[in-house]
């Protein structure tokens, strides 16, 4: 018996069965549930719960806030342990400076406390309950010192303790934390009723679209033409995410998965398309772009099919930037040994082969000074995600 | 007492590392080794997870002095009174005057500096002035 | 449509650095290259001994040269070392420092770039002296080296993915080293289908600092099971001396009934297994005529323990890279002492053996019991829970656990265990040979055990 696939995205359905992939516009006067149901009921009902695998990347996905006492260890193991999980957005706040960290003004999913190896006795204590008690949030989980555990238990009601994700010899373990956030679409998150409901359809536990995304990864070459080490750009109307291999980064983390995964928040080109085009604006090559796209800085203020083009373009352009070496932030990307590069998500629709091929070798010429760029794949049909749904 | 150790920068000294994480343990220290081509905040945001009583960093290339300049930047910025800041190996590069090394990574903000000096001495020494505290 | 391999392959080679990379012509050239290419042919032909220098220079001309050499003194296998840039696969860097060696005569690079030199310039070089040459390099990506090596007619590649990660990086991934090795083993097998094997060879010196020999023969043993795994024909276990005599002959009885029993088990009855012996890997003395004994012992032993190939060193050792007259005066004199080295007894200590080879079956078998569904997962599964864990590397998932220390006859002994799966019979044993003096420090002991030839 064959497997329906179906991913939630915030502006697509799209239903895999038997390797071909059909796409529905997301209807946004309706609840997801029913909106599925109005557009693919009957194919949803020639399958039985358990072959019907679900994921979703739908409402942004799920915000987080970590804690954490330094960025070298609890802060950094908790962030890629966050974006594998599949979660969009993370703000953080380094614990030693909490005093004077703003707080964030969204309902915050989860906050993740961290800091300390267990036999750290006073890593958190009242600056961590004052700062909390302004922050909007619906889970607390804590993955730091076992000996500082109690102290949060009694004052943190509802808070979640797990396994000390930095290990005695200050290695990264990153089991129960990824477990716990995989799991939140299960668990009881409120303003995420609407997929809760899926579970009306399935059987089979809903991840985020984004941590299927990265279990793909592994068994990608069986699929597309890629070599290791690439990466999947995935820019979305709200967010651009990055899967990337391991090598192209100098870390010290030890995790079982080949390829990380890092969130752009807002280099998307319709929900965040301000920000874009702030960015692009002040990025000193941006001219020099455009001008090489052969339009003018107005194009950026358009409405029109020209004008995403350029935006989507300008998008792939900033996220290279933004990793590339003395650019990065959170990680810094060794694009002189990338040899495939693989575009996937919404963009795959928009731009050709040719506009692609086009930006990326503008950037590797540019900024990297190379002649060449790396092999370019576009993910038209968008079916990454279903390699990763299968077990 | 609780050591983080490791080898400074670019430093690819792996045997020495280890020998000083060896002969630490063997003197009852609980040791936290980042291993070579270890950098300062590094060091410094072990220091502050594991809640330890010494950091102990060696430098076999010479290049010490690169790296460890913004030690004193870095230890204002979080509560360290109570951490022992020891650098020991070969400090300078080409022909140094011992004499000056030492009150110079003094200043920057080391307890105890050791210049080429043999290793039980130095972690000799180590003990010595953790049990003066 | 073309294989998987075949199609990133195309990926792989097609690079800022490389000029047009012609599969067609390669395989041509291989298919009619010269057998004398081959070491695995020289293997099958020759009775002795082979000799093989180390060596490698930034510039075309400096290698041709230093060949010359070489071959003036009757060298049995080239060496072709590759600069520290191109290990990293940073070829950007490698094409700056060539420029420069070539502009001003100083040799900017450690090595060869070999992929900045390409294979059209490189073959010219290696068909023109007819010589099986070996590739040595330490690369845990070494897709394109390789590649760019066999096309050049380089048919011997040194390396692994344990051999030549742990030793060298800190933080490489290692999950990655074994697929891209992988590769390397697949493209190696395909040429092996031409004309003559190509030959893989392991590094076995690791870090070259108070190695057990279990644990290096178990780490030869798994590379060589992953090449075979791929196709590779003909395949070099190795190991560096010791410093005993009597570790160096039991571990080489141990390493070559071992190999072949382990590829026979695996169902590889048809590869060739060869040993190659590394002079002296540790620091040196800075007295050369000491140094002048420490080679001349070292090609004893490797006539004793029945070496395919022995890799020299110089009395310059202690003095950084040799010049090529030095270097070619080493081989000579180790190809003098083996012309006397004919016809040795067996020897062994039957109780030694007995030791070593229940050590390497014990961790092995561990190994095999991981749960992972691939050879190369088991591996990795086992380095990460310390059943397989080397004295002396800087990666991150080596579990720096394991202690060594000399015995009174200088013998490497295992003297902390840490994870090592060996049997209670099997430490006890290790543990009975150790003699530390009263109140001697391990680490003191130590350094004295590292500066054994000093």
């Amino acid at each position: 018996m064959s497997k329906l696939f179906i991913d939630i995205g915030s502006t697509y359905f799209k239903v895999a069965q038997n390797g071909k992939i059909d796409q529905y516009f997301r209807d946004f006067n309706k609840n997801i549930f029913d909106d599925l149901n109005s557009k693919c009921a009957d194919l949803v009902s020639q399958y039985a719960k358990e072959d019907i695998f679900i994921c979703s990347s739908a409402n942004g996905g799920l915000s987080t806030l970590i804690i954490g006492l330094t960025n070298s260890f609890s802060l950094k193991y908790a962030i890629n342990t966050a974006f594998n999980s599949g979660i969009n957005i993370i703000d953080t706040v380094l614990y030693p400076k909490i005093e004077g960290e703003s707080v964030p003004v969204e309902l915050i999913d989860v906050v993740i406390v961290v800091g300390g190896i267990d036999s750290v006795k006073k890593v958190f204590d009242e600056k961590l309950l004052t700062y909390l008690e302004k922050v909007n949030y619906q889970n607390i989980v804590y993955v730091g010192s076992t000996k500082n555990a109690a102290f949060l238990e009694e004052n943190l009601k509802n808070i979640v303790v797990l396994e000390n994700i930095i290990s005695n010899k200050l290695k990264i373990q990153e089991e129960a934390l990824k477990e716990y956030l995989t799991d939140l679409y299960q668990a009881d998150i409120v303003g995420k009723e609407d997929i809760k409901q899926l579970y009306e359809i399935t059987s089979n536990q809903i991840f985020s679209t984004p941590y299927i995304v990265n279990r793909a990864l592994p068994k990608i070459h069986e699929r597309l033409d890629v070599a290791d080490p690439f990466i999947v750009v995935d820019i979305g109307g709200a967010t651009t995410d990055i899967h990337y291999s391991r090598d192209l980064v100098n870390d010290n983390i030890l995790t079982e998965n080949g390829y990380d995964r890092l969130v752009f928040k807002k280099l998307g080109v319709f929900k965040s398309r301000e920000s874009l085009v702030h960015t692009a604006k002040n990025n000193e090559f941006v001219f020099e772009l455009l001008e090489h796209l052969n339009v003018t800085e107005n194009i950026l203020e358009e409405q029109s099919e020209a004008a995403t083009r350029v935006l989507m373009q300008l998008a792939i352009f900033l996220v290279l930037y933004k990793v590339s070496k003395h650019h990065g932030d959170y990680v810094e990307l060794n694009l002189d040994i990338l040899n495939s590069i693989v575009l996937t998500g919404g963009i795959t629709k928009v731009l050709t082969q040719d506009d692609v091929d086009d930006i990326i070798l503008f950037f590797y010429r540019k900024i990297l000074h190379f002649h060449h760029a790396p092999t370019i794949l576009l993910d038209s049909d968008y079916e990454i995600w279903t390699y990763g749904i299968k077990e | 007492m609780k050591v983080v150790t490791g080898v400074v920068g670019n430093d690819i000294h792996v045997v020495a590392n280890r020998l000083i994480d060896i002969s630490l343990e063997e003197r009852g220290f609980e040791v936290f080794n980042l291993g070579v081509n270890t950098y300062l905040e590094e060091f410094m945001d072990a220091v502050i997870e594991t809640d330890a009583d010494v950091l102990l960093i060696s430098s076999l290339n010479g290049e010490a002095e690169g790296w460890c300049r913004d030690l004193q930047i870095l230890k204002s910025q979080y509560d360290f009174k109570d951490v022992t800041f020891m650098i020991g190996g070969n400090l300078g590069v080409g022909e140094m005057n011992p004499e000056l090394l030492v009150p110079k990574f003094q200043k920057y903000g080391f307890d105890l500096v050791f210049h080429q000096v043999d290793l039980n001495e130095g972690l000799d020494r180590l003990e010595e002035f953790l049990e003066a505290r | 449509m073309s294989s998987l391999l075949q199609r990133e392959r195309e990926i792989i080679v097609k690079n800022e650095y490389i000029d047009r990379f012609d599969f067609d012509e390669v395989e041509n050239f291989i298919k009619g290259a010269s057998k004398d290419l081959f070491i695995s042919h020289k293997f099958k032909t020759s009775n002795e001994i082979l000799v093989q220098p180390r060596g490698g220079f930034p510039t075309y001309d400096k290698v041709f040269q230093l060949y010359e050499e070489f071959k003036a003194a009757n060298v049995d296998v080239l060496p072709l070392t590759i600069d520290s840039n191109t290990r990293l696969n940073d070829y950007a860097s490698a094409k700056k420092m060539l420029a420069l060696s070539e502009e001003n005569d100083v040799d900017m690079l450690n090595g060869y770039p070999l992929v900045n030199h390409g294979y059209r310039t490189t073959r010219k070089m290696i068909t023109h002296y007819n010589t099986p040459v070996s590739l040595r390099h330490g690369t845990p990506d070494a897709r394109l080296l390789v590649e760019t090596a066999l096309a050049s007619g380089i048919f011997e590649i040194e390396g692994g993915p344990i051999t030549y990660l742990l030793p060298y990086s800190k933080n490489f991934p290692m999950d990655k080293a074994f697929l891209y090795w992988k590769y390397v083993e697949r493209v190696c097998a395909k040429y092996s289908e031409l004309n003559e094997p190509i030959n893989r060879e392991s590094f076995g010196p690791l870090s070259a600092t108070l190695q057990a020999p279990a644990i290096v023969i178990v780490i030869q043993l798994l590379e060589m099971l992953l090449s075979l795994e791929e196709g590779v024909k003909s395949f070099s276990v190795s190991f560096s001396q010791t410093g005993s005599m009597l570790q160096d002959i039991v571990s080489s009885n141990v390493i070559k009934k071992l190999s072949r029993k382990y590829a026979d088990k695996f169902g590889h009855h048809d590869a060739t297994i060869n040993l190659v012996y590394h002079q002296w890997m540790g620091a040196f003395p800075y007295n050369k005529e000491y140094s002048d004994s420490l080679i001349n012992t070292s090609t004893v032993i490797a006539a004793m323990v029945g070496a395919d190939k022995i890799i020299t060193k110089t009395r310059n050792e202690a003095f950084g890279i040799p010049t090529k007259e030095a270097n070619a005066l080493a081989v000579a004199n180790v190809k003098y002492t083996l012309g006397m080295l004919k016809g040795l007894p067996k020897v062994s200590d039957e109780e030694e053996e007995e030791n070593l080879t229940n050590e390497v079956d014990e961790i092995l078998e561990a190994v095999f019991n991981d749960g992972a569904d691939t050879l190369w997962r088991q591996v990795f599964n086992s380095i990460k829970k310390g059943y397989i864990d080397i004295p002396f590397s800087p990666h991150i998932i080596n579990a720096n656990e394991v202690i060594t220390i000399r015995d009174p006859q200088s013998n490497i002994r295992i003297l902390k265990k840490g994870n090592l799966p060996i049997s209670d019979r099997s430490f006890a044993f290790e543990q009975s040979k150790i003699k530390l003096a009263e109140g001697q420090k391990v680490v003191d002991k130590i350094i004295q055990d590292i500066g054994i030839m000093l």
